[in-house]
């Protein structure tokens, strides 16, 4: 019943055009994997299925005529954009995959200053949008440090959420509607209203959906004014996480909405902070910004909540300024990691988690305490909150080990994945979510029904109904 | 306040190595155009060169190249700086030199530091531009990382300074004669520096691909459409002589060879001229060309970030806009 | 001698890389709000308060090729002990305890009392010294570090020491006999010798370039270690007469100007276009290449 790879390659040229179909080698190697087993493509040793092609259509058509193809003949497909997914969302967990790649879709089609509204195609670079509503004196609000590489499509089927996230939202705040491609080829369009009650909000089946489900073809967000001028700075040091999480606590349930509101630990302070904050200072951080009114009331009240916890020593906002102007990942930046890693064998991981008030030091404390007694060769565990809500927030957990004794393609095995299960257990137990942003991927989802619980029925009900075929990006999600 | 006294100058040429030809260029144009006394340029009226060779096979040719009419030279084995800054204390000890000017790189600057040291002079390397003023010589060079250009007095003389290599390049105007005199041979006598390198042997150096040195260069970025698009920007490239590279996305569909690209996944070019033809401009690109003397770019979205970070946009369709050129510039070529 | 004695000296810089263009622009003499001099005329520079600390690039590299070079050494049977040591106040410390942690048996720090920015005089004097105190056989070094990027450091510590150096080295491997295999970078193109000690050897574009990570556990064993702190004095320094005697001075900082015009050209057609690109901005230049 399955195809060759010859045969695959074949019927996707005649939907979009040899043009658009790559079969190159070193193309297809590299595309078998993302972030999550970054270590293959920096030290170029690859272990993973690779794809049978790479499609590239020009429009939501013959993304419709590909899923129908891939249906028919049951090949599995991995939709992409920008390519910075980190948890294994775009790797191929079986051969033969294609990937439907939406980057040739690039345009921004509108961009509506009076309904504050800007549509574009799921290719468009989040930069090159930001860019344009800039020209308006407008912005989207959303900036995640891949900003400069991410692509809408991708941004939106991962739920992913931006550093000002605290005023702005995550991106299903600031999604209106959108098209998606569903595998038998129905193109649907939600259409863009400011909110309403007309059934359940189906936009939810297909933000996250991280290519389970369909392929997303255009995208239309909420526009924002923007006013940099007003943007107001405060950082402190103090020494205990304990406090730093109170504090964010208080902001929230206080009412306040400071774009950045952050604390980090002495670990991961170190790798930041380390000019003026000591060895083992946490650095609790925040940022206003908004109307000229809004701001002030903003950072005058959360002045006012540190000022009376004495703990807190306050630092000059250029600190925090200067360290922020520098947080995106910059083109530069990456091959000077991707260097480092390949000397030193020194790998730099990310796990974020969700958890209330309540739980969350807990969560850290215990997490950060059980790898550093069970993992060999950490050099560094640490981490931040940087998402707060008024009913709680999220542990960004950031370290670094030495991959000692084995090739970088082991890496997950002796180290990332004991990692990452220690931080979801220690969160489930006490009823936390195991992924805050990054998405499953294929990386957590081993634990997507301890994740959901009775609710699994809702979500594989979803997966069966809408790719009954099991053809949509394989593994994500819901594990093989 | 009088004129100051023009310095007597003595330019240094190591003939014991092969470079010798751009080495006496940077000393050449430096002299003429870099070294300002008083008002003028290239006023030095007294310099020498002090010229270093190993073969004498080679001495003939070391004369011709040298930048000033006299000539003094001096026999040396390869790889000893040790005699070599023997040598200059010795000349310098004898009176007279005021400034010692170096051409760029290591062997420059080590001769230079432990001259300045010797005889209680000024050292500075990498230097742009110098001006001999009533406190001293005032030079310009690069500081923080090429971020600033630092303005720096040298007060004690002998002033012992090597140039920016790259900076100063000049034909050596053929001299109708040379005043030459061979002075001192240094032998290779065991000396406790000689005694620290042995063996030593000159290795291949490694290749440098032909987009890192080209000085003409043309990019195809994804607005060129298709393979096909891509093929007719590297044919118009070649007849304008020009190297071709591509960007990482025209790589990743495979209309191009990956050794092609350009930008950070890629190679990182320092051309003098570079036309970027339909590519957006992304950070990541940016840097592999951001070095370039020149840069135009043809892409047909005005909006596009490339267009603010060239020195000359045109806005269009970036295989037509190419090809047109191609044109001229073979038509040029050829005439 | 079995036991080779390496000292390496690096340097701990503020990461310019970090600073953006607008503080560039303001850090010159000529900017409209640029930096008051210091009362001695000394031009300010950027601001650098703001910014991380890293190691000096090639400094790094010195760290690192010294603990490969032990290790070389370490498979053939021979011993190496390993010294390090800054020109700097505590800013240096947090580097100090990671080399410790990483098998330096010495970290140290030499307190000049003094800015020294732009006085490789000064600071060669105290290199020197900090280089004599901890004693070895093998002085590292990087071959330049901002904010002078003079690259003369090296040589006129090797002038106080008596040494022979050579800069621009990219490997260092043992030979026979105590000697050492160095590649280096001279002007005629990349040089293989051997070199024996006592010398000075400053790092410069080195393949490995990337110091190593010590474990958690590797920096609690070692934190107890102290580092040493010496004194200008300790040294027999006297670092306000070096700074007087500094014959290169610092008078002005400009700003350079690396903006493009971003000059849109004009046309009815793509040849026109392509006809004004060549005469107004190529022509001239492509055919002085």
């Amino acid at each position: 019943m399955s195809l060759s790879r010859e045969a695959i390659v074949e019927g996707l040229r005649r939907i979009v055009g040899p043009d658009a179909v790559v079969t190159d080698e070193r193309v297809l190697v590299e595309s078998s994997v993302d972030n999550f087993r970054k270590l293959q493509n920096i030290f170029d040793v690859h272990t993973m299925p690779v794809p049978a092609a790479v499609a590239l259509p020009g429009d939501a058509a013959q993304v419709a005529e590909l899923l129908r193809f891939a249906s028919d003949n049951g090949v599995a497909v991995i939709p992409r954009t920008g390519g910075t997914a980190t948890e294994g969302g775009l790797e191929s967990a079986v051969p033969d995959s294609v990937i439907i790649d939406g980057s040739m879709m690039n345009k921004i089609i509108s961009v509506d200053p009076y309904n504050m509204q800007a549509t574009c195609q799921c290719g468009v670079p989040l930069q090159a949008l930001e860019d344009r509503v800039r020209e308006h004196g407008l912005t989207t609000g959303h900036s995640p440090q891949s900003k400069p590489v991410a692509h809408m499509g991708g941004l939106v089927a991962t739920r992913s959420i931006g550093q000002f996230s605290t005023l702005y939202g995550g991106i299903e705040d600031m999604v209106v509607g959108l098209e998606a491609v569903f595998p038998g080829g129905e193109i649907a369009r939600i259409k863009n209203v400011p909110r309403r009650a007309a059934g359940p909000d189906i936009r939810h089946v297909v933000i996250g959906n991280e290519g389970a489900l369909c392929f997303i073809s255009e995208v239309t967000v909420k526009l924002f004014p923007y006013f940099p001028e007003n943007n107001t700075f405060l950082g402190w040091t103090l020494k205990d996480m304990a406090t730093g999480f109170a504090v964010l606590r208080e902001v929230m349930v206080n009412g306040y909405k400071p774009s950045v509101a952050r604390v980090y630990d002495p670990g991961d302070a170190g790798l930041h902070f380390s000019h003026f904050a000591a060895e083992d200072d946490c650095v609790l951080l925040f940022m206003a910004e908004g109307a000229a009114g809004i701001a002030k009331a903003t950072a005058d009240g959360i002045q006012a909540i540190v000022d009376k916890h004495p703990e807190c020593t306050q630092v000059p906002s250029e600190y925090i300024e200067t360290w922020f102007n520098d947080l995106c990942w910059d083109a530069s930046k990456i091959t000077a990691e991707d260097e480092r890693i390949r000397q030193t064998r020194n790998v730099n991981r990310t796990t974020e988690i969700s958890a209330d008030w309540g739980s969350i030091n807990d969560i850290y404390q215990t997490a950060k305490a059980r790898i550093i007694a069970e993992i060999p060769d950490v050099t560094m565990m640490g981490g931040h909150s940087s998402h707060s809500y008024i009913n709680g927030t999220n542990m960004y957990f950031n370290y670094f080990f030495n991959v000692v004794g084995v090739g970088p393609e082991e890496e997950t095995e002796k180290y990332y994945l004991p990692i990452i299960g220690i931080i979801c257990e220690e969160t489930l137990r006490r009823g936390g979510s195991i992924v805050h942003h990054h998405g499953m991927g294929k990386a957590r989802a081993p634990w997507v029904k301890d994740e959901y619980g009775s609710s699994y029925y809702i979500l594989e009900t979803l997966k069966k109904s809408f790719d009954p075929d099991g053809i949509m990006n394989p593994g994500t999600i819901i594990p093989l | 306040m009088s004129a100051p006294a023009t310095p007597r100058v003595v330019a240094v040429l190591d003939g014991t190595c092969v470079g010798v030809d751009r080495r006496a260029r940077a000393l050449a144009g430096f002299l003429r155009d870099g070294l300002r006394i008083g008002k003028d340029a290239g006023a030095a009226a007294e310099a020498v060169t002090l010229a270093f060779y190993a073969d004498s096979g080679a001495r003939d040719s070391l004369v011709e190249l040298a930048p000033t009419r006299d000539v003094r030279l001096i026999r040396a084995p390869e790889f000893r700086p040790d005699l070599m800054s023997g040598a200059l204390t010795a000349f310098e000890a004898g009176g007279g030199a005021e400034l010692f000017v170096f051409p760029g790189g290591p062997l420059g600057a080590e001769l230079a530091a432990r001259l300045a040291v010797r005889s209680a002079g000024s050292a500075l390397t990498d230097v742009q531009g110098a001006a001999a003023g009533p406190a001293g010589l005032v030079c310009r060079r690069a500081v923080y990382s090429n971020h600033l250009t630092g303005r720096f007095e040298l007060r004690a003389r002998p002033w012992c300074i090597t140039l920016d290599a790259g900076w100063y390049d000049a034909r050596i105007e053929p001299a109708s004669e040379h005043s030459v005199r061979a002075d001192v041979e240094l032998s290779a006598e065991e000396s406790s520096a000689a005694a620290a390198l042995r063996h030593v042997e000159l290795l291949e150096p490694p290749e440098t691909g032909d987009l890192e040195a080209a000085k003409f260069l043309i990019v195809a970025g994804r607005g060129a459409g298709s393979r096909g698009g891509v093929e007719r920007i590297a044919a118009a490239a070649a007849r304008m002589g020009a190297a071709f590279g591509v960007t990482r996305p025209v790589a990743m569909n495979a209309w191009a060879p990956a050794g092609r690209q350009i930008g950070v996944s890629g190679t990182r070019a320092a051309p003098v001229v570079c036309l970027v033809a339909g590519a957006s401009g992304a950070p990541a690109f940016l840097w592999g060309v951001e070095r370039a003397g020149f840069i135009a770019a043809v892409d047909t979205d005005e909006h596009a970030a490339i267009v603010h970070e060239a020195d000359a946009a045109v806005v269009d369709d970036a295989v037509a806009v190419v090809e047109a050129l191609a044109d001229i510039v073979a038509r040029e070529r050829q005439s | 001698m079995d036991q080779l004695r390496i000292v390496v000296g690096f340097k701990v810089t503020p990461d310019y890389e970090a600073l953006r263009p607008a503080d560039w622009a303001r850090a010159g003499d000529d900017a409209a709000d640029g930096p008051e001099a210091s009362p001695g005329g000394r031009p300010g520079g950027p601001e650098t308060r703001f910014v991380r600390r890293i190691l000096g690039v090639f400094d790094e590299a010195a760290l690192e090729l010294a603990l490969r070079l032990r290790d070389a050494r370490a498979e053939r049977g021979l011993q190496t002990s390993l010294a390090a040591f800054s020109v700097a106040g505590r800013v240096a410390d947090s580097f100090l305890k990671t080399l410790l942690a990483l098998g330096y048996e010495r970290a140290a720090r030499v307190e000049a009392g003094a800015a020294l920015d732009f006085a490789p005089g000064a600071t060669a004097a105290l290199v020197a010294g900090g280089a004599q105190r901890l004693g070895g056989d093998v002085l590292l070094l990087g071959s330049r570090c901002g904010p002078g990027d003079s690259g003369v450091v090296p040589f006129l510590v090797a002038e106080a020491l008596g040494r022979p150096c050579l800069t621009q080295v990219t490997e260092i491997a043992p030979a026979d006999r105590g000697r050492l295999r160095v590649t280096f970078t001279a002007d005629a193109g990349p040089v293989r010798a051997i070199v024996s000690t006592p010398c000075v050897l400053a790092v410069g574009n080195a393949v490995v370039s990337m110091l190593r990570v010590p474990t958690l556990k590797d920096r609690l064993a070692t934190r107890e270690q102290p580092v040493v702190a010496f004194s200008a004095a300790d040294l027999g320094v006297d670092v306000t007469e070096e700074l007087d005697r500094e014959p290169a001075a610092l008078v002005g900082l400009e700003t350079i100007d690396r903006g493009r015009a971003g000059v849109i050209v004009g046309g009815a057609t793509p040849a026109d276009k392509a006809r004004a690109l060549y005469e107004t901005h190529l022509r001239a230049r492509l055919e002085r290449l």
